[in-house]
């Protein structure tokens, strides 16, 4: 059960990412593709112990032929014998094993998550194998934060805003409901389903108040807070099982719609809810996995964050395979190779969002449209060498841009992107302690002149490293001020991309890079109470585009220190209600204090910047 | 680029330390910066620039008019090639019609003077050679491709709702109604208000954002501008997402050909709010002609590819080809402080660059207030100088947005004038773009003028020899009907009330959308509706010498009419001036860089500021101010914050004062400098 909630969650990537739910990241994370074969397993698992009906063979996985059955012989002479057939019937007939239980008195409460519940899949809700699978979440999100913020150049917000930088308080409230239902047809209890239909609407309603004008719409007079409601559309999917290649039950599927992908364990090259055709399946009794996929990326609501299915396709493709070898190289670590192509055909749009901001082509550099080819060669793992759990992700990014935008290239110049990445995030556990290093590297562009785009970027990132969104740097999106229409850092993202947004904008391989050494540590207080933290040191890989956008120089690499925390409490020990509370500060290295302040009330400016978060989730 | 390119030559032996790499490369700069302040257009270097764009022009069969400026303006040779247009039309291609400024305007001349009507390709490839020259400077190669993208409604044009360019307005400024700018020799006496022969001329449409217009270098030295006529339309460049094949640009491209500016400093990379500037749309490898294998001079000239042609104020033909004045020569115009004032501003962080009438006579050193009067509370010339070394010690010390390599500081024009607009000072750093001379007083007058109580009662008083009724231009446009609009959309008491106004609170009223670049909504009261609205058609700030323009346009095309005062614009002249300025004699400017200049609360004039970003202009003249008050203690210093225009937020948005730029020091991560102040 507990899977299908996390890749639900997932989906509202802006507000709630799957590092909330942190006892999910085991399930939910660590095989992603067959998230949701395991799930249903799991959810047939409820039907199992009651009866088993006597079968004249039956089948032993790894042995061809299915072998006879051999009732036990009556060695025992102590033993009740089994019952005759001729004896007086002491209960009466019943039609299947779903009604048996009715009959003994258990009943079904659509109610109650827990127990037998028709709307969870306990039993059929029609024929002999068609089931409902309903979840309904409730994400409630507060978070307050300090943000570096513009002035507009056409108003002000106040008499006697001089500068450029103004108050950077900012708060945010956000209800998303989270509506999954899925159909499923199949004998589920210890084999794959053979269909599933899924279809998760969102709704979301949404308000953001903000200190200056200009920062949540284009038009100034539009002043500092803002309503939004959006029904976005994250999963619409058939999933087919195409077939069994083994009598272990490796399989073959296709999905076609709407579905959540990752292309690797923490979320760090794609991880979305996209329209996309997939055919995924494993082989050798799990040990091999592998998916292969098309998707064509949806346009997404641009204060949501959630899929917009008003709006027409994005002319971006992705297409990628990949292969999971389980216990490789040793037992308990699985092993990745993925390559994954992003076709961006965008160079001849203007996209303007919600807020009448514009999209594509970013507002920076040139300003001219571009499209782009990128083939991403990745490695990754996740799993334990004995005692230590390790989790590693690797890219490199190849490939070509029809015009770089920053390097001020005549018609027909092309240049080439060369970046590469590389996460690594080693654990320990000590009794209810867990200790964490965390290490990233992004490449950076070392000339912004040249024919050569050498930062690192993603296709969409949600990164579930160092700390999460815990941390300031990766929750937060911080606006390049004074660089262009452009975000340094990207919400839920650890990449300092310099793109317009996330969700519209383009890659951007023009970008500083990034190196960020940290470490942190989960405490299970209780079983119903954790307690995170994580420190992280950041750096700018190099600052050279950055001194070049903002024509300034000697740009420092250190972007500071980021320090966070968070309560994660589960009143009933379950993924039913989770709240969690958390805060970071960003202590503003030389680097980031080059780049950025915010004003405080009596000319002074402050330059530690935080973020506090409360979420509360409620499952059904 | 030379010089780059030899240091990395030397760096790159390998057996040299970083410290001597480090030691050669100060000696090397040291010896190039003394090496590259005399360079100079030389007559054979401009024949050879007006050959290789004429063997272009001609092997397109596109024939032109070619002109050569030097740095301060002179022009050097304008070059009518046979069959080359006669006239151009001046449009943005909005289908905006005659009679909205200057759009169209050659078909109102064209009522008048059927035959030969005007604007000429002359003046057209004048404006360009100009603007080439005037918007460049050793830190920045800019051309009126870059003028036309930081000049329109957005930035950049085309970017629906993002904020007009951060020139706005910087087209119409070396205005030939200026009474700060120069006329050719030939032409110095028409009204004897400039009897100064030497510094930047004037240019008969203001800066053009028409592409063709390049600046000149040698050795990374900028010596001046080449312009280029061949396409008969005078417009801008509407969309900056394409690339353009301009035949005026090509053909100025191969005229440039070995007067390039170094590589590095080329606009496109230079960045403003993060965009790139415009540099060319085209390079040099669009040539169709070897620019190096051109004719000689004088085997096209005389009639056989073309003829150098008269332009009445600008150029005498008969003068054959000029060469250039040497920038930094007390010749040209504009020289070193230490050489015309000797004394004056010894205070100031660092080499302070002056005016002078073409002698060692500095044109504008600090004087005393005319109006008021020092005895009435009017600046001292103590106080003067103290305001621009002031500012001029921001300038030094201060991060510079458009010119690289990074880190180097702001080089700027300071301009500051009495309540009349009276000059009381003008000085500047020793490299700062020549636009910003005319500019930066355009600014100061326009702040100390739009801050006092009896703007509104100025601007009533308009009355044009051209306009058919009192009050209006000879377009018709009633003046009184911009004051009109100010008080419906700010308040009755607006341009009385006394309302400190920047020249970046003016400019938030003077868009052709209020908020700026917000589009869809109506046009800011100073501006027009956008209907109507183009750069050629900006509002109050073109309607009050549109006039004057136009009469400039005729007389120097030959068409007849006398040539424009040296003071623009029909208001009342002041007595201060002994009644020969208007308060607004070289124009309004309506792009950020300026404040008035209080004593306590009492409005004694405004200093303006130009040639750098507008965030460093803002800054420059408003904490540069701000400093003299305190090293003063008399009393001067910036408004109020109690009466400044940041006070007002008509229609929904509120006014701006001034936006100081971040990171704006040298060597200091301060922020937020000017907070508080």
């Amino acid at each position: 059960m507990y899977a299908m909630v996390n890749s639900a969650i997932n989906k509202i990537s802006t507000f709630v990412p799957a590092s909330i739910l942190v006892v999910g990241l085991v399930i939910g994370l660590a095989l992603p593709a067959k998230a949701g074969k395991e799930l249903i397993n799991l959810d047939a698992m409820a039907g199992e112990g009651v009866l088993v009906p006597v079968a004249a063979t039956r089948l032993i996985p790894g042995q061809d032929a299915p072998t006879p059955y051999m009732p036990p012989s009556a060695i025992d002479p102590t033993a009740v014998p089994p019952p005759s057939p001729s004896l007086p019937r002491e209960f009466i007939p019943i039609p299947d094993r779903w009604g048996l239980i009715e009959a003994v008195g258990v009943h079904d409460n659509w109610l109650d998550p827990y127990n037998q519940n028709t709307l969870k899949g306990d039993r059929p809700l029609f024929g002999d194998d068609w089931f409902l699978n309903l979840s309904v979440i409730s994400d409630t999100v507060f978070e307050a934060r300090r943000l570096p913020t513009g002035i507009s150049p056409q108003a002000s917000r106040r008499a006697g805003s001089n500068d450029l930088f103004g108050k950077g308080e900012q708060y945010f409230i956000v209800e998303n409901l989270i509506i999954n239902a899925a159909l499923i047809k199949g004998d589920t209890t210890y084999k794959p389903p053979d269909w599933e239909i899924r279809f998760t609407p969102v709704i979301s309603i949404n308000y953001a108040d903000v200190e200056e004008v200009r920062v949540l719409k284009a038009d100034p007079r539009e002043g500092t807070t803002r309503s939004g409601f959006h029904v976005g559309l994250q999963d619409a999917f058939v999933d087919k099982h195409l077939r069994n290649v083994s009598s272990r039950y490796d399989f073959e599927s296709i999905r076609i719609g709407i579905q959540p992908f990752s292309t690797d364990f923490r979320g760090f090259l794609f991880q979305d809810n996209q329209l996309g055709v997939r055919l995924f399946g494993n082989r050798f009794n799990n040990i091999f996995q592998y998916n292969v996929a098309w998707f064509r990326r949806l346009e997404k609501d641009t204060n949501s964050g959630l899929n917009d299915v008003t709006e027409d396709l994005r002319d971006d493709d992705i297409f990628l395979g990949n292969l999971y070898v389980q216990d490789f190289p040793v037992r308990g670590f699985v092993s990745q190779v993925t390559v994954v192509h992003n076709r961006n055909r965008e160079d001849d749009e203007f996209f303007f969002n919600d807020n009448e901001f514009l999209e594509r082509p970013a507002s920076f550099g040139d300003e001219r449209g571009h499209d782009y080819d990128v083939t991403y060669l990745g490695f990754n793992g996740d799993g334990h060498f004995g005692r230590i759990n390790l989790t590693v992700s690797t890219y490199y990014a190849i490939g070509n841009d029809t015009h770089n935008q920053v390097n001020g290239s005549f018609e027909g110049e092309e240049s080439d992107i060369r970046a590469y990445f590389a996460a690594v995030e080693p654990s320990v556990d000590f009794d209810w302690i867990r200790l964490r290093g965390s290490f990233l590297y992004a490449s950076g562009d070392s000339d912004p002149f040249d024919n050569n785009e050498e930062g690192f970027d993603a296709i969409f990132e949600n990164p579930q490293f160092a700390g999460g969104d815990t941390s300031y740097w990766i929750r937060q999106g911080i606006p390049f001020v004074g660089g262009g229409g452009v975000n340094l850092t990207q919400r839920n993202g650890v990449l300092p991309s310099l793109r317009t947004s996330k969700e519209h904008g383009q890659s951007n391989f023009n970008n500083p890079g990034l190196v960020l050494f940290g470490g942190g540590a989960d405490f299970d207080i209780l079983p119903e109470l954790r307690f995170s933290m994580n420190v992280n040191k950041l750096y700018f890989e190099d600052t050279s585009v950055l001194e070049a956008l903002r024509n300034q120089g000697d740009i420092d690499t250190d972007i500071g220190w980021d320090l966070s925390g968070a309560f994660i409490y589960r009143p009933f020990q379950s993924q039913n209600v989770i709240f969690r509370l958390s805060g970071a500060v960003l202590v503003a290295g030389d680097g980031f204090k080059e780049l950025y302040t915010t004003a405080g009330d009596d000319g002074s400016t402050k330059d530690l910047y935080y973020s506090v978060l409360a979420n509360l989730i409620l499952a059904y | 680029m030379r010089r780059l390119a030899v240091m990395e030559a030397i760096c790159a032996v390998k057996r040299l330390t970083a410290v001597g790499c480090l030691l050669a490369s100060m000696l090397i700069s040291v010896l190039w910066s003394a090496a590259a302040v005399a360079q100079n257009l030389t007559v054979a270097d401009v024949e050879k620039i007006v050959s290789a764009a004429a063997q272009e022009a001609s092997a397109r069969g596109m024939p032109a008019t070619i002109t050569v400026v030097d740095r301060v303006g002179n022009s050097l040779a304008v070059f009518q090639m046979n069959g080359a247009p006669a006239r151009v039309s001046v449009t943005s291609n909005r289908g905006i019609v005659a009679g909205n400024g200057l759009e169209k305007i050659e078909e109102i001349f064209a009522a008048f003077f059927a035959a030969a009507n005007s604007p000429s390709g002359r003046l057209s490839a004048i404006a360009k050679a100009i603007t080439g020259a005037y918007l460049s400077s050793g830190g920045n190669a800019f051309t009126t491709r870059t003028a036309s993208q930081i000049i329109q409604q957005h930035f950049n044009p085309g970017e629906f709702y993002s904020p007009s360019g951060p020139l706005f307005g910087v087209q119409f400024t070396q205005l030939p109604c200026s009474d700060l700018s120069v006329r050719q020799a030939t032409n110095a006496t028409i009204t004897g208000l400039v009897s100064a022969t030497a510094g930047p001329k004037r240019s008969p449409l203001g800066l053009s954002a028409d592409a063709g217009g390049l600046p000149l270098y040698k050795d990374g030295v900028p010596v001046g501008g080449i312009g280029v006529e061949a396409d008969g339309i005078y417009t801008l460049d509407a969309a900056v997402n394409n690339y353009d094949r301009d035949v005026d640009e090509i053909i100025a491209l191969a005229g440039q050909t070995g007067y390039t500016p170094p590589r590095d400093i080329l606009a496109n990379r230079i960045f403003v709010e993060g965009k790139s500037l415009r540099y060319t749309d085209v390079s040099a490898s669009s040539l169709t002609t070897n620019p190096a294998a051109a004719p000689a001079f004088a085997t096209i000239s005389g009639g056989v590819l073309g003829s150098l042609a008269d332009v009445t104020g600008y150029y005498v033909a008969s003068s054959g080809i000029l060469a250039g004045q040497t920038f930094g020569s007390v010749e040209s115009g504009i020289a070193p402080a230490s050489v015309v004032s000797p004394g004056v501003y010894d205070f100031v962080n660092g080499t302070v660059f002056v005016l002078t009438d073409g002698t060692s006579t500095a044109r504008f050193p600090p004087i005393d207030s005319l109006n008021p009067t020092t005895a009435g509370g009017g600046l001292t010339s103590a106080e003067v100088t103290q305001i621009v070394g002031s500012a001029l010690n921001i300038a030094f010390a201060s991060r510079a947005q458009i010119r690289r390599p990074l880190n180097s500081f702001v080089q700027v024009t300071v301009s500051v004038v009495d309540t009349d607009g009276n000059i009381l000072a003008i000085a500047r750093t020793p490299d700062g773009p020549l636009f910003g001379t005319d500019t930066s007083l355009q600014k100061a007058r326009t702040a100390g003028f739009f801050s006092s109580a009896t703007a509104g009662a100025y601007l009533q008083s308009y009355d044009s020899p051209l306009g058919p009724v009192v009050g209006q231009n000879a377009l018709g446009v009633r003046l009184e009907d911009f004051l009109d609009n100010v008080r419906a959309f700010v308040g009755a008491g607006a341009l009385s009330d006394g309302i400190a106004f920047s020249d970046r609170s003016g400019g938030n009223l003077s868009r052709p959308f209020y908020p700026d670049g917000i589009d869809f909504v109506a046009n800011g009261p100073f501006s027009k509706p956008f209907s109507v609205w183009s750069p050629f058609n900006t509002g109050l700030q073109l309607d009050t010498l549109v006039d004057n323009i136009a009469m400039n346009i005729l007389y120097a095309d030959g068409l007849g009419g006398t040539d424009t005062n040296a003071t623009c614009s029909f208001f009342p002249t002041t007595t201060s001036s002994g009644n020969f300025k208007t308060r607004i004699a070289n124009g309004f400017q309506i792009f950020p860089g300026s404040v008035p200049i209080y004593r306590g609360s009492q409005l004694v004039g405004g200093i303006g500021v130009s040639g750098d970003g507008i965030d460093q202009d803002d800054m420059v003249s408003f904490l540069g101010l701000h400093n003299a008050g305190l090293a003063l203690g008399t009393g001067i210093g910036n408004a109020p914050a109690g009466i400044r225009a940041d006070n007002l937020a008509p229609g929904g948005a509120r006014l701006r004062y001034v936006n100081c730029p971040f990171r704006p020091f040298l060597g200091s991560r301060t922020q937020n400098v000017c907070n508080g102040k």
